[in-house]
Parts: structure tokens; C-alpha cells; sequence
């Protein structure tokens, strides 16, 4: 293989990976923290979307404005959400609160679908590019647009991990992540916890979906898609390992790119979900759980 | 007195009162033990007294203020801490960490924060050694030795420790009782609740018996010395 095609794929790889981590470290935050799968992240994703398009496409504000405003917007829709109907459920449900979690997040992802498909109708939003252009450097062609994506989901993440890693506040949503009764008798309000991390989980999303729009036009089911995805990533990271499900997204970024390349389109999902088949019987825990060790 | 619950009935249900009219007082400085037969109501007491539960009846007074209906996350903020029953560290958190959460209510003062862990240090020298370690891969009484000094860095007045030698080794619930009573000598108030009977009644100044959620003996230690094994018989 020539150089400059392994180098394109990299790149091209890098990017896809960027954004599968974003997606699946805001799934995994969640599930680190409260043990409910968020099966309506892919429509947190898809209201990202739309206010990217609003505010970049209707407003005709710069680009990261949008980026911003998808943030924000989803941590605000993230802790309504968490304090409105997930800590009400919690409270109510006691031990049966995994299957209600269940059903309460499938039933939030069929009324923010359909609730996008009165309001906006079932057309397609897109912005065609973020910067327009190409940049190449011996046979490697540099898309602008990904190289956007590519820098500001690694900004994210980085900051994301810089927060959970080292502020005091992520610290607490770490240690409720693995001993909620402790951290509750050393006074942290680990209801305040859940909220905060369901928010970021959500900015996480939304600042996927606006970062995406490029490639995903804001429509009712722009979600589907990309949070198939991010289970992937979070059964291979392992459920709940934030360091792990960067690690995976990357990975499966990196896997589909060269998979698109060297076999025919659609043999990188036979590829990725044969893996996460293989991963949740021989390896549940997951490809980058420390032995011994939980997240 | 410290720790005053008075009169107070309390359960997880409406309907369902598991303790009745319960009294215990728990003396500034002293040990005191809670003992008693399985579903006696021991650890319902101490989830009621930390804000688990809210009493229907009666009242719980520390250093002579109320503190029921407080949630379990402002006592520390009222200076009572809680050990809880079996493992409590953050495993995969470092030593120190899992000490600066320890201070998580005084976390805005950096330079109490940092004396307290430079007291703790000097307490437990294993755990400056250590500090860098993940809490998860020490052995099991560091791990216990960390959740205790853990309880220290705020400086409560009262500690509540709930069932200490429940899924350890025998070896490890002498280390254990041995640093509950190194807690005891630098001044904290005790309550303590183990089905280990002897063990609990070995360490404590005072002891209070439950029995079916209801007080049934109580006194010092020394009157409990010719008794407890009959006490014990009349359980089985």
C-alpha cells in the first residue's frame, strides 16, 4: 500500500473515531454514573442538529456559535430531563428502576422522533460545509470540514477528561460513579451528580450532532444512525470506562476506514459488530478495562 | 451528651414501624455499642439516626440541635460521619483522592484541606505511602484503614460505624477494632453496631441491647462483663 492512501485513511479514520468517542463518552458517562441506558442519546444527538441548523444555517452565525448553542442547549434539555423524569422515576421505581429506565429513555426516543417530525416535517436541514475547501500535502487531501470536526471533538473530549480527571467537581461524579452510598456520607448530593453528568452526557451529544451536520442533515431520525454507534463503543470501551470508550472510538473509527478501503462498502459493520459480538462473550468487561479494576 | 435519640419510632413503610419508641444516648468521647439479634432493628436505627429513614415518632438531637429530616449527605456538614457497612473506598480512585473527597464539604478551603491530609498522613504513614495507589489494588484492611481515616478529614464529633467485621477475615477485624479504637482515644464520639457481639462489647464503654425493635437492656460495659453470654442464650 502506498503511504500516502495509509495516511489518508488514518486521517479519515481519526475523524470517524473523534466522533464515535464524543458520542460514546457521553453514553458511558451516564451508565457509569446511574446504570440506565440512554437509548434517546441518538435524539439528543438528532436536537443538536437542529439548533446547529438554526443558529448556523437560519441565524447565519459563525459556525462554532452553533457548536456552542448545541452545548449548552442539550446540558439545559440533559438536566430538565434527568430532574423532571429520571430522578422523579428512580425515586419511584426502587429495584425494578433498570427495566423502567428502559422503558422510560426507548419512550423519550419515540416522542422526541415524532415531536421533530410535526414541529420541523420529515425534510432534510443540512449546512453543505462548515469551511469550504481542501488543503493537500503530497498525495493526502485535507478536508477542511474534517479537520473542523476532528478539532473540536478532540477539544471536547480533551476537556471532558480534564474535568472528570482533575476538577473537584468531576471528581465527585467519579466517586458516585463507584460507590454512591459513600460518596453520599462524605456529603456529596449525589442527586446534584446524576443531574450534572446526565447534562454533560447530553451537551456531549449535542455537540456531536452539530459538529455532524455536514454529513448528517438535521431530520427526525438523524439520531438512529450514530447512536447505533456509540453502543457500539461503550460495550467495546467497557459499560461506564470513560478512558475506554475514547479509546474505542478511535479504534473503530481507524477499523471502518481501512475495512471501507480495502473490502466492498457495508463489510465494515460485518467487521465491528462480529468484534462487539466476540467482545461481549469472551471479554464483557470490555477491550480497555484495567484488570481487576472497575471503571 | 452527644447523640440523643429520643423516643423515636421509625421503619420503611407507612405502616410498618420497625423500631418502637427506641431510646439511646451516646456520651461525648465514650464508645457505644449497639448489639443485639438479627432484626433486632439495629441497622434500621442507624439509618434513621443518618437521615436513611425519617422517624414517624420521637427525635434525634446532636450536641442538643435537631437534626431530623436532614438527608444523609448534610450530616457530615453537622459533624456526624458514617462508616457504612462492608466495602466503601473508591476503587478506582488514588489513595489521596479518595481522601480529598473525604474533605469534599471543606474542598473550598484548600489550606484546612491540606492539613487535614497532612494529619492523616501522620496517623496512618501506610496511606502516605501508598498515596498515589488506586484504592482498589490495596488489600483489604488498607482499604478499611483508608475508609476510616477517610471519616477523619473533616474532623466530625460523632461517628456512627455500622457492622465493621461483616465479610472480613478474623485476622482483619482485630486490625479493624484496633483502629476504631485508636478513633476512640483521639476524641471522637462513638456508635457502633456489630453482630461480632464479644467484639463490640470488648471495645465499648457503654452498651445498649435492641431486641424485636425495642430497647431491652442498657448500661456500662462493666455490668454486661457476667452477663452477656446469658443475654446471648436468651436470643437463641
Amino acid at each position: 500500500m502506498e503511504f500516502s492512501i495509509f495516511v489518508q485513511l488514518i486521517v479519515l479514520g481519526l475523524v470517524r473515531g473523534s466522533m464515535y468517542a464524543l458520542m460514546g463518552v457521553g453514553l458511558s458517562l451516564i451508565f457509569g454514573i446511574m446504570e440506565i441506558v440512554n437509548f434517546a442519546h441518538g435524539e439528543l444527538f438528532m436536537i443538536g442538529c437542529y439548533i446547529m441548523y438554526f443558529v448556523a444555517a437560519m441565524l447565519g452565525l459563525p459556525f462554532p456559535v452553533g457548536i456552542l448553542a448545541s452545548g449548552i442547549g442539550l446540558l439545559i434539555v440533559g438536566v430538565i430531563l434527568e430532574k423532571g423524569l429520571i430522578s422523579t422515576l428512580r425515586k419511584k421505581a426502587g429495584r425494578e428502576w433498570l427495566m423502567d429506565s428502559f422503558v422510560l429513555t426507548i419512550g423519550l426516543m419515540v416522542i422526541f422522533q415524532n415531536l421533530a417530525l410535526i414541529i420541523f416535517g420529515a425534510v432534510q436541514r443540512g449546512i453543505p460545509n462548515l469551511v469550504y475547501g481542501q488543503m493537500v500535502i503530497g498525495d493526502v487531501v485535507f478536508i477542511y470540514d474534517h479537520m473542523v470536526i476532528l478539532s473540536f471533538a478532540l477539544l471536547t473530549v480533551g476537556l471532558l477528561w480534564y474535568f472528570v480527571k482533575y476538577t473537584s467537581m468531576g471528581k465527585a461524579i467519579r466517586a458516585t460513579s463507584q460507590h454512591s452510598e459513600a460518596a453520599q456520607t462524605l456529603g456529596i448530593d449525589v442527586s446534584r451528580m446524576y443531574s450534572i453528568a446526565f447534562g454533560i452526557g447530553a451537551a456531549l451529544a449535542g455537540i456531536a450532532g452539530a459538529l455532524l451536520i455536514t454529513l448528517f442533515p438535521a431530520n427526525p431520525n438523524a439520531g438512529m444512525g450514530p447512536v447505533l454507534k456509540s453502543f457500539v463503543v461503550v460495550i467495546l470501551g467497557g459499560l461506564g470506562n470513560i478512558k475506554g470508550a475514547i479509546a474505542a472510538g478511535i479504534f473503530v473509527g481507524l477499523l471502518e476506514a481501512f475495512a471501507v478501503f480495502f473490502l466492498a462498502g457495508g463489510w465494515q459493520n460485518v467487521i465491528v459488530f462480529s468484534i462487539v459480538i466476540a467482545v461481549l462473550v469472551f471479554k464483557p468487561a470490555g477491550l480497555f478495562a484495567p484488570a481487576g479494576e472497575r471503571p | 451528651m452527644t447523640l440523643e435519640v429520643d423516643n423515636v419510632t421509625s421503619g420503611y413503610v407507612k405502616e410498618v414501624s420497625i423500631l418502637r419508641d427506641v431510646n439511646v444516648v451516646a456520651k461525648e468521647g465514650a464508645l457505644t455499642g449497639i448489639i443485639g439479634p438479627n432484626g433486632a432493628g439495629k441497622s434500621t436505627l442507624l439509618k434513621t439516626i443518618y437521615g436513611y429513614l425519617r422517624p414517624t415518632q420521637g427525635d434525634v438531637l446532636h450536641h442538643g440541635k435537631s437534626i431530623k429530616g436532614l438527608k444523609p449527605d448534610q450530616m457530615l456538614g453537622q459533624g456526624i460521619a458514617h462508616l457504612i457497612q462492608g466495602h466503601s473506598v473508591f476503587p478506582a480512585m488514588t489513595v489521596e483522592e479518595n481522601l480529598e473527597l473525604g474533605g469534599w464539604i471543606i474542598k473550598h478551603d484548600r489550606t484546612a484541606l491540606d492539613r487535614a491530609l497532612a494529619e492523616v498522613y501522620e496517623h496512618y504513614p501506610i496511606l502516605k505511602n501508598k498515596r498515589r495507589m488506586v484504592a482498589g489494588a490495596m488489600s483489604g484492611g488498607e482499604q478499611r484503614t483508608l475508609e476510616i481515616a477517610r471519616l477523619t478529614m473533616t474532623q466530625p464529633r460523632t461517628i456512627l460505624i455500622d457492622e465493621p467485621s461483616v465479610g472480613l477475615m478474623p485476622k482483619l477485624v482485630d486490625t479493624v477494632y484496633e483502629e476504631i479504637v485508636k478513633l476512640k482515644e483521639l476524641g471522637y464520639t462513638i456508635l457502633i453496631v456489630d453482630q461480632k457481639v464479644h467484639k463490640a462489647v470488648d471495645v465499648a464503654d457503654y452498651i445498649y441491647v435492641l431486641r424485636l425493635g425495642q430497647n431491652s437492656h442498657h448500661g456500662p460495659k462493666e455490668e454486661f462483663v457476667d452477663t452477656i453470654e446469658d443475654i446471648i442464650k436468651e436470643w437463641i
